[in-house]
């Protein structure tokens, strides 16, 4: 009996004595597992490590309208999941008070090797970005002290915050890692493709030989595993004479990178039509027919695109097959990512794209 | 407060050794003597009684180091930022006029502060501040005064960045006086705005005849963040003392490069025009006598 007295005693004792280890780390950690054979991720973890907790405030700020002016703007109205998180089937996307963007809202993928963001590679940071679209007059026109003080008053977000980050203090930081970490979740790495290269699946014909034509003609910018090499070209796009974009000219102020845009990724690219930096292909054909017929030799179009890509109709056909294998169909129907409540009832990608 | 936690955690778990321990000595005792022996509990409190005097040796010469460590002698220098415009005081309802006859008002005037170091020639000794980051807003009277700690007993200059470092200009969304949501940093370009003047001038071509400098910029050849290095009249005694600074606008127009209101009214991004302005606002710090 005292055996036993004693061993409550201490068991007790030992559960107040480490209740303060438990009381700093009572998140969940999430693990970031990197797909075998990619580079390290460039976003820093340590400074945001993931948690369950962080995972669930962020998707939960990302598909609250309540960051935006008027209530009618989330992160996910112009990044829909079915989409890859570009806006399916516009050119431009709409914000605030019938205005729209000035360029082509990006695909939200494999976030954690990017080190740049926006078209032009004006953000040098993932946890910066959302402060962009939220201020932006034309997105959701909103500023950041009303975000946090809507947040505030929120008692569901107050104590989401003190689980993600120990206290009920809402602030920019803690919003921006917050969605960070649900973002930057976000890993496209499960396509035919990546079947292929593991070694579980393989090309047909059309596919295979598209591949060969992707080798020799476009993987110089579109490198693989991330089909982009994040550098910044410019295409030889005329400009529009109404949106006058330049593009990163805009950040750097130097001539030579006047109207050079990022290479975007081809990874979901049979999904995330139209395309270009203002979203004027309507496309994959369009974008093709460009390649081999209307690229403009502006003094900074790039040197490998001077004289355009020549294409026949039989390889246009044959990289097309090869682009629809980069669908990551896995990714689009991802639970994880779908609004809060709803990972039983995903809306389905539009059919002539499910592969 | 944290010393006292762990000093209690550790008494505890000893605590509980010491009771298992006590424990499984009367046991084997019982097992021996088939008895209970007789001042078995006596023992076991006047073990407990010099445990408890042990530890609380220990806790207090363990307390007395820390506060010894914390004791050490510091004294409070304030620095009082004092924003002028020429000779007049800076506020929101006077008319200025600059150098080029151009008749101005400020609606806003903020600056960052930062990696302040305090420095006494006469011993060579520093203190820096690197950490400690101040927004310094002309409508912020709580913001002009800023309060260090030192442990130097006197100070012959003091030197620090008009700006935000590079490295905060690259690690991502910042707390305290670097959140985005104090309205000195852009989203579109990442980057602080070091020092920003908003107001208006009705030579300005500009809605309202809105004039705004809003001066950022931290890359190689577009940095806009400057040292600035003053020095003190006469040595400074740093028990309560204070520096006032003063802080003139009007070098933002001719220090270095002229800068007409009626040409440039605008400057909202990193670059050349940014760098002259820049330039201009290195020279507007002095120690007032």
């Amino acid at each position: 009996m005292k055996i036993i007295t004693a061993i409550i005693i201490v068991f007790i004792a030992l559960a107040f004595g480490t209740s303060w280890v438990v009381a700093v780390n009572n998140t969940h950690a999430i693990k970031f597992v990197v797909p075998k054979g990619w580079p390290q991720p460039v976003y820093d973890f340590k400074q945001n490590p993931l948690t369950a907790e962080g995972f669930e405030l962020g998707r939960k700020l990302f598909y609250d309208g309540r960051l935006s002016k008027d209530g009618n703007f989330a992160c996910a109205s112009c990044h829909q999941q079915f989409a890859a998180f570009t806006t399916y089937d516009h050119n431009l996307s709409h914000g605030f008070n019938n205005s729209f963007t000035r360029r082509n809202a990006p695909p939200l993928f494999n976030l954690a090797w990017q080190k740049e963001f926006m078209w032009d590679g004006g953000i040098n940071h993932l946890d910066l970005q959302p402060l962009a679209p939220i201020t932006d007059a034309n997105e959701m026109a909103e500023t950041i002290q009303n975000v946090l003080n809507k947040l505030k008053k929120d008692t569901a977000y107050r104590r989401m915050f003190k689980a993600a980050f120990g206290d009920e203090n809402i602030t920019t930081q803690r919003m921006t890692k917050a969605i960070s970490q649900f973002v930057v979740m976000m890993v496209s790495a499960n396509s035919k493709y990546d079947k292929v290269m593991r070694g579980e699946d393989s090309f047909n014909l059309p596919q295979r030989l598209g591949y060969e034509i992707f080798k020799r003609k476009c993987i110089n910018c579109h490198t693989e595993p991330m089909f982009t090499d994040y550098s910044y070209r410019n295409a030889g796009l005329t400009t529009d004479d109404y949106l006058a974009d330049i593009g990163r000219m805009k950040i750097t102020n130097k001539p030579a990178d006047s109207m050079k845009f990022k290479v975007p990724s081809l990874r979901n690219a049979a999904v995330t039509a139209p395309y270009g930096h203002d979203g004027r292909f309507v496309s994959l054909l369009s974008v093709m027919n460009f390649y081999r017929n209307d690229v403009v030799n502006y003094s900074t179009t790039d040197s490998l695109l001077k004289h355009g890509i020549p294409l026949s109709n039989f390889e246009i056909g044959q990289l097309t097959a090869f682009i629809y294998t980069l669908t990551d169909s896995s990714f689009l129907k991802d639970p994880r990512f779908a609004p809060p409540g709803f990972e039983n009832r995903m809306p389905a990608p539009p059919a002539e794209h499910v592969h | 407060m944290q010393v006292f936690k762990n000093i209690y955690r550790l008494y505890f778990m000893a605590f509980i050794a010491e009771y298992i321990f006590f424990r499984t000595s009367v046991r084997r005792n019982r097992r021996c003597h088939k008895e209970l022996m007789p001042g078995s509990k006596k023992l076991y409190l006047t073990s407990i009684l010099k445990y408890t005097v042990c530890l609380l040796l220990v806790a207090f010469f363990f307390c007395t180091a820390q506060l010894a460590n914390a004791q050490q002698k510091l004294n409070n220098i304030t620095l009082q930022f004092v924003n002028k415009a020429g000779e007049k005081l800076l506020n929101a309802d006077s008319i200025y006029t600059n150098p080029f006859g151009e008749t101005f008002t400020v609606r806003t005037f903020k600056y960052y502060i930062s990696h302040i170091v305090l420095q006494d020639d006469a011993t060579g000794k520093r203190q820096s501040y690197n950490n400690d980051y101040f927004l310094v807003d002309d409508a912020d009277t709580s913001s002009k005064k800023i309060v260090l700690q030192t442990d130097l007993n006197s100070i012959t200059s003091i030197h620090f960045l008009l700006g935000v470092d590079s490295l905060k200009n690259v690690s991502g969304v910042q707390e305290g006086t670097l959140d985005p949501v104090k309205g000195m940093f852009w989203t579109w370009n990442s980057g602080y705005v070091m020092a920003k003047i908003e107001g208006n001038s009705p030579v300005a071509k500009t809605p309202q005849h809105a004039f705004s400098y809003d001066i950022g910029g931290y890359k190689k050849n577009e940095n806009t963040e400057r040292q600035i290095d003053l020095k003190l009249p006469r040595e400074l005694n740093t028990e309560n003392a204070q520096i006032n600074i003063e802080v003139n606008i009007m070098t933002w127009f001719n220090a270095v490069n002229e800068m007409k209101i009626a040409n440039t009214p605008f400057c909202h991004e990193p670059g050349v025009l940014a760098k002259k302005i820049a330039d201009n606002y290195a020279k507007m710090f002095s120690i007032q006598k």
